[in-house]
């Protein structure tokens, strides 16, 4: 009987163990993935908006990228590059400015929620709270290019280190583009001008 | 005269009696436990029958919960103390018994080896498409992954369990200014797009604002699978960033910025990352010359560890896994016109035990039968010299 006492001890001991375990946040510090092996399981670049709302499931086949006279153009500032990318993320773009900011192209089919779904949801991600219509219309600048009018948005989060925010939107052609700069406030700051200016640029041919 | 009480127990525990009837409850749990697969899945069946210690019954209509059986975890302590203490008190410390002796550590590591295994051993699965490479596991629970992406060289990943999520309350991420209040978590939920009729969803950020959320028995067969869903409040520097849904059924990850720096979001399988990577070559589906039958499924990996300049090619198929550092790859499955293989990773610290005690028995039994051979051949000839 006095065998059993520790052995029963040893047993709810040892299966306590894993469990307390099991209940801990961990942390792991991971590699990005290179681009030729990227799989699903690729995180987005630091910055990247999230795409508008997701499909239900992950399977969902991504809208064919507009070609031709669908697909929009435009002149890139001096010092800026580009990578066009095809899918949902149509063009990533660099600018000249150093720090941490970054550009992209986003092309979705039909409304894509609507402007004002598009606009809080940015808002979220620096933190910012949803406004309502009549707000959106007084932040909204509107900005005529070859391609049609282009609505710019410009936010900018609160606290020590601020991220900042400029986005345009372009309903053309059945598709909704968003061209969007993100990053820290300085850099973003510092290359709004040659933004501004690549979307007077937009087209389509 | 009526024995003392302690002389009677020691009686009990060293009984052959306690051994037979051991041995028949663990019968009668292994057929009990088949048949629950139909109901539960091998992993419920396995967990309520054989790594409990009490098997418990519902009792229908009622909160009420009886145990009705001893576990298969209980059955085993009982035994190992049964042969242990047995062996101690019958078997002499002498050479003749030395093969009983050994056939008694045999077993006795055998019912120790299962306990190693069931507290320590952790199943694991790879999925791979041909051309992928993975640096990283997946279990069967579901954890929160939050990931800070902004360095563009590395992911800052940090888990929380979704077993933690369950408990509720506030879920600090440590290293981080980031914390969780979980609003609410549902094992399993049915997730639909929201309609007119459906009460507002808790989550004003993201894709849950627009999804409704109800909640579901669990599930636990093994072709099912839960479908998780937790409301969660993000909270950084002070400041909320907004209730959000995570679930393992939602297509995409989500994420919100503070302080400069981007966090995404996503409630996934657990992930293990590992030292090393696995790029799936090739999957082959064999099937014997003119006919659908299944000859043989073989995955070609590649394993390349650059901490060890390690980098070569290995052909993991039926009954030859892939053992590499504490972890077996099987070949488990495939799917996607057999462009993906499913490995099962099993890591279990006492996966010799079990091959040790096999050796001992056998060692064991041959032991004894030629100590009593030889005993029986010199009493024959012993009687005929008589």
């Amino acid at each position: 009987m006095q065998d059993r006492v520790p052995l029963t001890i040893l047993a709810a001991v040892l299966s306590l163990a894993p469990g307390c375990r099991r209940d801990e946040v961990t942390h792991a510090r991971v590699p990005k993935p290179a681009p030729a092996e990227g799989g699903a399981a690729q995180a987005p670049p630091a910055g990247m908006p999230m795409m508008p709302p997701p499909g239900m499931a992950g399977d969902v086949p991504p809208p064919p990228t507009p070609t031709g006279s669908s697909a929009l153009k435009w002149k890139l500032p001096q010092g800026w590059t580009q990578s066009l990318a095809g899918g949902m993320r149509y063009a990533t773009i660099k600018p000249a400015a150093a720090g941490r900011v970054d550009v992209s192209v986003v092309v979705l089919p039909g409304a894509a929620g609507g402007e004002l779904a598009n606009v809080n949801r940015w808002r979220g991600q620096i933190g910012l709270p949803p406004i309502d219509e009549p707000a959106l219309v007084s932040a909204r600048k509107a900005i005529k290019t070859p391609a049609g009018t282009v609505s710019v948005y410009d936010f900018t989060s609160e606290g020590k280190v601020k991220t900042r925010m400029v986005a345009g939107t372009l309903s053309a052609g059945g598709n909704s583009w968003f061209v969007k700069m993100v990053g820290d406030a300085d850099p973003v700051g510092s290359s709004r001008p040659d933004f501004i200016h690549l979307l007077e640029t937009l087209r389509f041919d | 005269m009526t024995k003392p009480l302690r002389t009677r127990a020691w009686d009990a525990i060293t009984s052959l009696k306690l051994t037979i009837a051991c041995l028949s409850f663990l019968m009668v749990l292994v057929v009990l436990c088949t048949l629950a697969q139909v109901e539960l899945g091998t992993f419920g069946a396995v967990n309520k029958y054989i790594k409990s210690f009490l098997v418990w019954w519902d009792v229908p209509g009622t909160l009420w919960m009886i145990p009705v059986l001893p576990g298969g975890a209980l059955v085993g302590l009982v035994l190992a103390v049964n042969l242990v203490a047995a062996q101690g008190r019958r078997l002499e410390l002498s050479w003749k018994k030395s093969g009983l002796w050994i056939i008694h550590a045999g077993l006795i590591l055998l019912i120790a080896g299962e306990f190693v295994s069931s507290v320590f051993q952790v199943e694991s699965q790879m999925a791979i498409e041909e051309g992928q490479t993975l640096n990283y596991i997946e279990g069967r629970d579901l954890e929160l992954a939050v990931m800070d992406v902004t360095d563009p060289a590395f992911d800052e990943v940090y888990s929380i369990p979704d077993s933690r999520l369950a408990r509720g309350g506030t879920i600090a991420v440590p290293g981080t200014p980031v914390s969780f209040q979980v609003k609410a978590y549902y094992r399993n939920a049915e997730l639909a797009p929201r309609g007119p009729q459906d009460p507002p969803s808790p989550a004003d950020r993201g894709v849950g604002a627009s999804v409704a959320v109800r909640p579901m028995p669990p599930v636990s067969r093994d072709d099912q699978v839960n479908q998780t869903a937790a409301f969660v409040e993000a909270v950084a520097g002070g400041r909320s960033y907004g209730t959000w849904l995570a679930s393992n059924v939602l297509g995409a990850p989500q994420s919100f910025v503070h302080e400069g720096r981007t966090y995404v979001l996503a409630l996934r399988p657990r992930r293990q990352y590992l030292p090393y990577a696995v790029t799936l070559k090739k999957f082959s589906h064999d099937v014997y010359a003119g006919t659908d039958i299944p000859k043989n499924f073989s995955s070609l990996v590649h394993l390349s560890n650059p901490s060890r300049g390690e980098r070569r090619d290995v052909l993991i198929y039926m009954n030859q896994p892939l053992r590499y550092d504490g972890k077996a790859f099987y070949q488990a499955s495939f799917g996607k016109n057999d462009t993906l293989s499913i490995l099962q990773v099993v890591e279990n610290p006492g996966w010799l035990l079990p091959y040790i005690s096999c050796v001992l028995v056998t060692l064991g039994l041959l032991v004894h039968f030629t100590i009593t051979m030889r005993r029986s051949a010199r009493r024959r000839q012993g009687a005929q010299e008589a």
